[in-house]
């Protein structure tokens, strides 16, 4: 099993809440559990193929609706997800109003999951989530993400592939 | 004694006597009252005199909270913990706290640009008197913030004087606001911080507008010269002087005093900031090409200290590094601090003798001199620079590692990865030095152009390496390749410019402005400004810059060796490219806008700010990009332009100013306005559905930049070219088709002509439209009424029936 709740150390704090450490098979089964869940992936995916592949796969596995933030999109046409792009600013004000019906008019969603996400941008948006909603909020970056409800800790690149892989055994 | 103005007059009977008088308080407003100029409702409006359309446009536009952290600490009864939106001891919750900070950081902004221009007036009244006439070139509105904002055409640096004074109380009031135990909603926080951003663009058109009149500044001018920028133009054998910050007043005296000893092929002058574009402005009204030369933005300070090429440093204010003085003694390069806003704990030298302060900064005795007299100065800093040049030589002052040494320094490195998790864009320093190690230079030259040299990752290293060196030491041959053009500051848009394409950007045919602003906190490099500017030009959109990106701008070359700013016009038209100039140069932005209503629309702008931002909302399809926004001068500029009713997109580490403006297009109500024609509602589309936002790559802002410049008062064949646009650029960034583009449609003529049938086969099948197929005509679908002559409105009074 990988351990990836070492390394928390932050390059700033965000104050008096801190995100739960999670382990890889622990956020699979949350994820599988989740009454409505959404995956949300950033446009770092597109840096990484492995990365990218591991996103589709949980997708399909856990049969995820996609929110495709920042140019991500292009990386899934023809995968076979259900993605649909939307700017993850505009995303997070959305996941904020009880009232709003969800990407498909389903209705709001109970559980998100980031991926694929730079550091900074995705601890900001998730900053408000924290604050201004009831959300629980799932990071399985490969940063420690101080505003989620849970987050791996900081690990490397190859660590991330590992873990992921591990989730995704999970779902 | 109401009558009199500002002036002074003798009394005859007393002889020797002559009474002066500097400034009667009301005598501004009496010359507004008496002129015939046609006033608006809100002549220099206080706090609060816009609160209604604030609050109408916040309606629409909900202010988003993303705190940086969740507790408060402003007060003796806290820290308080607010997360959740808690409230703390004095009863203000989390959103409250939050927009107070907002408003704090955009009156900074605001206090930055307009203290900034009280200096600047202050010198140059000192200089020219209070009668010297204003003159910004081919203008009627000489200042159409001001106008705007307080109904005053000033005429001389005087008028500026009284209009600044009102700027100063706005500003005081906003930051008594502040304090605890007061205002307690978020959304009065909210109008007060565009409040705020309004007054901004009053302070900092203030402040060009004198400099553009005294200082010799291109006016207007459609042909600005050309400037030499990067960090490859210093010739380094040379003494160079380098000046550092935002306010020019100070470094005219050295270009004159080296003009004068005929030193300008002795000895290099290079810029960082916007002080360098506006030495380039400086004199150079005749377009000869300037002989000051720009070294870059903010992010190549720290660099261009390390490189230890400057033998003397001049700073400013504003931009500037706080520990430029602690870097450059390191390297035994005297710094010289020019106004009270920054002093550096030196010791103030303005009535000593030139020699006494040669003798102290060339032996060492004194890292660095405060300089407030600024003719003194101007002899002072280009002589040391010429004396400090052959001292360093002498001493052999070592600044980079030798090459030699660079693979024992990786080699110290043990991968613990604390500077990734401290650089604020990751950056990937472990695996650098692991290439370092091989010998490999490529990976920190990859970081070179990415690095915004904050030196997060030197503090946080536990083996002390000095990361940024090694990261300039490894790009030295890019360095010294890094050598752009970059037009000098045009100052505003001439009247006959706008008279000419008013008329296109208000029916859309011309597909918008985009205005590229801001700081260089980009998150993914300099290039992305290139690319952006490059599509949106080569798509017609006018572009205008400003500042750090106006210099970045000129940094890359197509394949024939040219900058954008060598293929484009420097004219207000359809691709049009404009460096308007500095950072206060952002009011010309803005000021164009405003003229667009005053001279095309003929609208009175004097004190009628409602009604010009209403019109710009809904008519003038323009939109602010600050891609490397840093500084809360850059929170300002944003918050002026959403006032205004321009829409103004941030790059991801914009999301760290803490609050956006974001609209929910699926609340249908929100999407309607007035027709004022006979105050009949009319439904328009959810574009911009932002006032203020962040965009995570330049893929993704390219559309948005298109959506952006949808407005509801463009014509069929305006519609049509943003909507090719739109889709055309979600296609080529995102890869798929907008999934909003059928909400945008009103009628068969507004879709695309290459695409006109397809997209109709898709609003049949998919949006269930009906189709008359035989002459490809829209039966029914669109939310919208398309009436290109109906005239929207948000503002009720406005309309005929009320
Ligand atoms: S200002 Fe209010 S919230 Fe802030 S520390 Fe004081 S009591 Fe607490
Ligand atoms: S100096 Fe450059 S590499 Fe170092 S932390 Fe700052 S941006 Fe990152
Ligand atoms: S912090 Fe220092 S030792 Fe650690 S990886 Fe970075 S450069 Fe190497």
């Amino acid at each position: 099993m990988v351990d990836v709740i070492k390394n928390t150390q932050m390059h700033c704090t965000y104050g008096c809440k801190t995100s739960k450490a999670v382990q890889p098979n622990v956020a699979g089964k949350m994820i599988s559990k989740a009454k409505r869940p959404l995956l949300i992936v950033g446009s770092q995916v597109l840096k990484d193929e492995e990365l990218l592949k591991r996103t589709i796969e949980i997708a399909k596995k856990a049969d995820l609706p996609v929110a495709a933030t920042g140019h991500s999109i292009s990386g899934m046409v023809d995968s076979g997800v259900n993605a649909k792009y939307i700017n993850v600013h505009s995303l997070a004000t959305y996941l904020c109003d009880p009232n709003w019906k969800g990407l498909d008019g389903e209705g709001q969603y109970d559980t998100v999951i980031m991926l694929g996400h730079i550091k900074y941008y995705v601890n900001q948006v998730l900053s408000g989530l924290k604050s201004f909603s009831n959300l629980k909020t799932i990071s399985i970056e490969r940063f420690y993400i101080q505003n989620a409800t849970m987050s791996f800790g900081n690990i490397t690149p190859e660590v991330h592939v590992e873990a992921l892989d591990e989730l995704i055994e999970n779902l | 004694m109401s009558e009199l103005t500002t002036g002074s007059f003798s009394i005859d009977d007393l002889e020797n006597v002559q009474i002066t008088i500097n400034n009667i308080v009301g005598a501004i407003e009496k010359e507004a009252e008496s002129s015939d100029v046609e006033m608006g409702p809100t002549v220099k409006p206080g706090v609060s005199s816009l609160r209604d359309w604030d609050h109408n446009v916040l309606d629409r536009y909900n202010a988003v909270y993303t705190p940086m952290c969740d507790q408060c600490c402003y007060c003796t009864f806290g820290p308080c913990d607010l997360s959740g939106n808690k409230e703390g001891a004095c009863g203000i919750d989390l959103a409250g706290h939050n927009a107070r900070e907002f408003m704090l950081r955009v009156i900074t902004g605001a206090a930055a640009h307009s203290g900034h221009g009280r200096h600047l007036l202050h010198h140059l009244i000192g200089l020219y008197g209070k009668d010297h006439p204003l003159d910004v070139g081919a203008t009627n509105i000489i200042a159409p913030n001001v106008q705007l904002v307080t109904g005053v055409q000033p005429k001389t640096l005087g008028d500026l004087d009284d209009v600044l004074s009102y700027v100063e109380e706005q500003i005081t009031q906003l930051l008594a606001a502040v304090h605890m135990g007061q205002e307690g909603a978020a959304i009065d926080f909210e109008s007060k911080a565009l409040h705020g951003g309004m007054i901004d663009h009053v302070g900092m058109e203030i402040s060009d507008i004198a400099q553009i009149s005294c200082l010799e500044f291109p006016k207007a001018d459609e042909e600005p010269p050309l400037a030499d920028i990067g960090m490859g133009c210093i010739d380094s054998s040379k003494p160079t002087l380098i000046v550092i910050g935002h306010n020019v007043a100070a470094i005219t005296d050295i270009i004159d005093y080296m003009d004068e000893k005929g030193l300008n092929e002795t000895m290099e002058l290079g810029g960082l900031c916007c002080t360098a574009l506006d030495m380039t402005r400086y004199k150079a009204e005749d377009r000869t090409a300037p002989q000051a030369k720009i070294v870059g933005t903010l992010a190549k300070e720290l660099k261009t200290i390390r490189s230890g090429i400057p033998d003397v440093i001049v700073v400013d204010e504003q931009c500037i590094r706080a520990d430029v003085l602690e870097e450059a003694s390191r390297l035994m390069i005297p710094v010289i601090t020019t106004n009270d806003k920054v002093m550096y704990g030196l010791k103030d030298r303005s009535n000593d003798d030139i020699e006494d302060i040669i003798e102290d900064l060339t032996t060492g005795k004194e890292k660095g001199a405060l300089m407030f007299d600024y003719e003194k100065l101007g002899e002072l800093a280009p002589r040391l620079t010429i004396m400090m040049s052959e001292i360093r030589k002498q001493k052999g002052i070592k600044a980079l590692p030798e090459e030699g040494d660079l693979k024992a320094i990786a080699d110290t490195c043990v991968h613990c990865g604390a500077c990734e998790v401290a650089c604020p864009d990751s950056l990937p320093i472990s695996e650098a030095f692991t290439r370092l190690s091989e010998g490999d230079l490529t990976k920190f030259e990859w970081i070179h152009d990415k690095c915004i040299a904050c030196g997060r990752c030197e503090y946080a290293c536990p083996k002390d390496i000095d990361v940024v060196d090694v990261i300039e030491k490894c790009s030295q041959s890019l360095i010294s390749e890094e050598v752009g053009k970059v037009r000098a500051g045009r100052g505003p848009i001439s009247d006959p410019e706008i008279r000419e394409e008013g008329v296109n950007l208000v029916l859309g045919t011309t597909p918008g402005i985009v205005a590229l602003v801001g700081c260089s906190n980009y998150p993914d490099g300099t290039k992305d400004l290139y690319t952006i500017a490059d599509e949106m030009l080569r798509r017609n959109y006018i572009v205008v810059v400003s500042g750090c990106s106006a210099m970045d701008l000129g940094m890359y070359k197509n394949e024939d060796g040219l900058t954008l700013y060598e293929q484009y016009p420097s004219r207000f038209r359809s691709g049009g490219l404009m460096n308007t100039g500095s950072c206060v140069s952002n009011s010309h932005i803005t000021g164009a806008v405003i003229k667009v209503a005053a001279i095309f629309a003929q609208k009175n702008i004097s004190g009628n700010y409602e009604e010009i931002a209403d019109y710009t909302l809904n008519r003038v399809g323009a939109v602010g990009v600050a891609w490397g926004a840093y500084s809360q001068k850059a929170a300002s500029i944003g918050t002026g332009c959403n006032r205004l009713g321009v829409p103004v997109i941030l790059g991801p580490h914009g999301s760290k100013y803490r609050r956006a403006l974001i609209s929910k297009p699926y609340e249908e109500d929100k999407w309607n306005v007035f027709d004022a024609r006979d105050g009949s509602e009319m439904k328009i589309p959810a574009a911009p559905d932002y006032l203020l936002t962040t965009a995570e790559t330049v893929e993704e802002m390219m559309p948005m930049l298109a959506k952006s410049c949808i407005r509801p008062s463009d014509n069929n064949m305006g519609r049509m070219i943003k909507l090719t646009h739109y889709i055309e650029l979600t296609q080529k960034y995102l890869g798929v088709m907008p999934d909003d583009w059928h909400k945008f449609v009103r009628t068969e003529t507004d879709l695309p002509l290459a695409k006109r049938e397809d997209l109709l086969k898709i609003l049949e099948a998919e949006h269930g439209w009906e189709i008359d197929w035989k002459r490809k005509k829209i039966l029914s679908g669109p939310a919208m009424k398309s009436d290109v002559s109906a005239q929207p409105t948000n503002l009720k009074r406005l309309c005929k029936e009320a």
